[in-house]
Parts: C-alpha cells; structure tokens; sequence
C-alpha cells in the first residue's frame, strides 16, 4: 500500500477536490487510513466533515484508488464508478457512490468515494461464523435477487439505468464470438504472455472451446459476484461490492462463478459460495429474474471460473514476479493455481 | 563445491516453526494473517528446495515418454503439447486417456509442492 495519501498535503488536496464538487463552504478531511482486503485496489477509509453545499454533515466513506499496477481484466475506477451508478440504479444494494476524481493532480491516481458501510465481507470468517450474514439460506435468496436485479441491466434496456447526463457503459466492448469463446480466446492469449507453458489450463480451455454454450442473451454480469465480495452484518446483507470485472455477458455466468468449489472458502458441501444449498440461492433468482437456472450452463461456467481464476491468480503473480510488486500475498496468489488446476482436471473429467 | 550445513531447506524449517510456535501469538490480531503467509512461503521454498530437481527431472521424463522422443529439449516438447492441445489432437478417445495420465502427473508433482493438503 502506498502511503502517499498518508500527508496533511493529500489530506488538502481531497478537500479541495471535495469542496469544489460539491459547493461546499468548508471540508475538512478529518481521517484518511488504509483499510486491509482488494488484492489488486487501495481502499482507504475517508471521514470528511462538510460544511454548506449540496451534501452537509459528517460522512463515512471509502476511498478507492487505482493500484499502481493492475491485473489485465479489472476495469480502472471512472469505469468502476459507472457501473456502480448502474447497478445502483438498477436496485441492486451496493454502497451509495458518491465522487469520481479523474484529476490525477489530486491524488495521483484515478479514485471514486462511496458510503463506507459496517459489515465483514471475509469469505473464511463467514462459512465458519454461523451468527455472521443472518439466516443463511435467506442470505442466499436474497443474493440470488440481488443477482437477478443486476442481470436486468442489458445493452437494450441500459438507457433506463442511467442517471441524465451520466456516460454510458461505452468502455464495455460487446462479444464478438460469444461471451465464452471469447474468453478463451482471452486466457490463452494471457497464458501465452505469461510464458511457462500451463497444459492442465491449456485442457480446460480446450474443453471450453468444445463445450461452449451457443450465445444467448447478454446482459450486465458482475463477474465476480462471491462469497468475501458482499458485505454482511448480524442480521444479514449490508452491499455487494468491487465492481472492478464488470462486463456484458451470459446470465449463468455468475451463478457459476457464485457457485464454483474455489469460491467456497472450504466449506465445499454448501454449493451456494460456502454459505447454503444452491436450491435458495437459484430460488432467489429465478422468482426475481423470471428466469430459469440452466444446470448444464452453470457447471459449464463453474470449470470456466476455475479456469479464470487460475489465470487472474498466475496474472497476480506475474505482478510480484515481472512488476515488482513485492507484496508476499500476491506472490502467494500464484501458487493457488494448481489447486485450481486440479479442480478444472476433475470437473472436466467427471463430465466428458 | 558442498554447500555448509544444516542445509537450507532444515534451516527454514527450524525458522518457520519459530515463527509459528512462538512469535505468531506475539504478533497484533491484525498481523497474524500476515504472520500465517510467511509461514506458508517458508514451508512452499522448503518443498520446493527439497523437491524441484526430482519433479523437473520426472516431468522431462514423461514428456519424452509421451512423445517417444529422447533427443528434444523438454521445454520444447511442453510447447509442442500446448500446440497439439489446442489442435484438438487428445480431445477423445485413447489420446485423451494419455493426456489426463500425463496432466495428472504433473499436477501431482506441482501439488506436493505449492499446496500439498490439496492432494488427495
């Protein structure tokens, strides 16, 4: 973690910038801390109190800025931002955004402010915290209407989402062979520039070429909509959060990667991300969507999730490894891969 | 030359075990996860000093075996079988029963070194 927003200079600077966009009399940024969790963004806890102007009072936010070196698929934060507004928009329950700042001379890097909720979102404290996120195959339907709310965002009806005068989602591309055939594409091109050959992904990706559901309809996927992204509190879900893997593409892509063994933080017979059975979960979003959960597409989706996440985790290595980064986590992070490796094995072979 | 000893696959063994039996409780609650990391890259450098020459050895190997070809590079052959992958060339039959044999080596191999609590 940087700690050049650690001065009273940076602390002005945010002000300033807070001050002007909200016609403020007064700002006075009166913490700016690191807050631990987001392997590839920094996330700071930012409490401002605002005098005059369109937004008064104290307020707990986040602050969330680029990280000095990124992962290949994460979106940078205006682009972050704009979906956040969208999701929003779209009833999903995320954390109220507040500013976008573009303007690298205030803090350096491209940032966003949302409201800073309470709540744990750590995957391992959740499966084994029975008090923690409420009742939990609840907790599981409501994320399945969470996930339904978002998936009626498409390229046709995004226009009723979009506040007046916000941008569009232009940055997102639309699939040129299909949401899945692209991404393989997408992975061997990565796999190829990451350099020492990997042939058990390299199997996968195959087996995903072969077995690639024909395209159907697109909508805004989360794409990486799991357990230790969602904020929950006693009672249960406060937000879903990091919006970084935003794109268009197949509904039963996030129920997949929802579901997906990897994402169960070792509590491998809950199937809905280590929290409950799928059947609430799939409940939740089949009564919120009008949809029907497709079972082959999903576990068509969960080897492509260990598939992706064996390639973001040899990406965050490569970060330690060719840009020097030299946090021990992201080291770490490369060394999951044959573990997915195995599972990608398994799921392929047990359906051929 | 000989390297000295205790070796230094012993000696981040005796280091990680004093950073797990008796610094980690000294460490602030919100440290210890990172306490807990070092201690999982200390154990993963050990297996790997231990174990890497015999797995790059044993998977040069079955690459040749599988290719019944003595003479490549095995790295030229790791290529090869990236490309022959993604041709198509082991999607059925008994090219594909060899293919999973090998991949299952391999990532036997690369388990007992980078998670070994995965192998089962």
């Amino acid at each position: 973690m940087a700690d050049d927003l650690a001065g009273a200079e940076a602390r002005g600077r945010l002000a300033a910038f807070v001050r002007d966009q909200l016609a403020a009399s007064s700002v006075e940024v009166t913490t700016l801390a690191p807050l631990r969790g987001g392997a590839i963004q920094e996330n700071w806890a930012a409490d401002l109190a605002i005098e005059g102007g369109q937004r008064p009072g104290r307020h707990a936010l986040v602050l969330r800025r680029d990280a000095a070196t990124r992962v290949g698929e994460s979106l940078g934060r205006a682009e972050e931002f704009a979906l956040l507004r969208v999701a929003a928009a779209a009833g999903v329950t995320v954390p109220e955004p507040w500013l976008l700042c573009t303007d690298r001379a205030v803090l350096g890097r491209d940032f966003y402010l949302m409201r800073r909720l309470h709540g744990t979102a750590a995957g391992h404290r959740l499966v084994r915290e029975a008090t923690l996120g409420g009742p939990r195959d609840a907790l599981a339907e409501r994320l399945g209407v969470e996930l339904a709310r978002l998936h009626r965002v498409t390229p046709t009806t995004l226009g009723r989402f979009l506040a007046p005068g916000a941008p569009g989602l232009d940055f997102l591309p639309l699939p040129r062979q299909g949401p899945a055939l692209d991404q393989v594409a997408r992975y061997r091109d990565a796999l190829d520039r990451l350099g020492p050959p990997r042939p058990v992904l390299e199997w996968g990706l195959r087996w995903l070429e072969r077995h690639a559901p024909p395209p159907g309809e697109l909508v805004l996927v989360h794409q990486d909509f799991r357990t230790g992204n969602y904020l929950v509190d006693e009672a249960g879900l406060v937000a879903i959060l990091d919006w970084e893997f935003g794109a268009w593409g197949e509904p039963m892509a996030d129920l997949g990667w929802f579901c997906a063994k990897c994402w169960r933080f070792g509590a491998v017979d809950k199937e809905a991300g280590g929290i409950a059975d799928r059947a609430p979960f799939y409940r939740g979003y089949e009564a919120e969507s009008g949809r029907r959960v497709d079972h082959q597409a999903i576990y068509y989706w969960e080897v492509m999730a260990h598939l992706r996440w064996a390639v973001v985790a040899l990406q965050q290595g490569d970060r330690f490894i060719a840009q020097r980064d030299p946090s021990l986590e992201l080291a770490l992070t490369a060394r999951i891969a044959a573990e997915l490796e195995g599972e990608v094995l398994s799921l392929t072979e047990a359906q051929p | 030359m000989t390297n000295d000893q205790p070796a230094g696959e012993a000696l981040l063994e005796a280091a990680r075990r004093l950073l797990l039996d008796e610094l980690l409780a000294l460490l602030p609650a919100e440290r210890r996860y990172d306490g807990l990391m070092i201690a999982n890259a200390m154990a993963i450098a050990g297996r790997e000093l231990r174990d890497a020459g015999a797995a790059s050895a044993a998977a040069a190997r079955r690459l040749s075996a599988f290719y019944d070809d003595a003479t490549a590079m095995p790295e030229a052959l790791a290529r090869r079988l990236v490309v022959d992958i993604r041709a198509g060339r082991f999607d059925d039959g008994p090219a594909r029963e060899r293919l999973v044999q090998l991949l299952r080596a391999e990532l036997r191999d690369r388990l007992a070194i980078s998670n070994p609590k995965a192998l089962r």
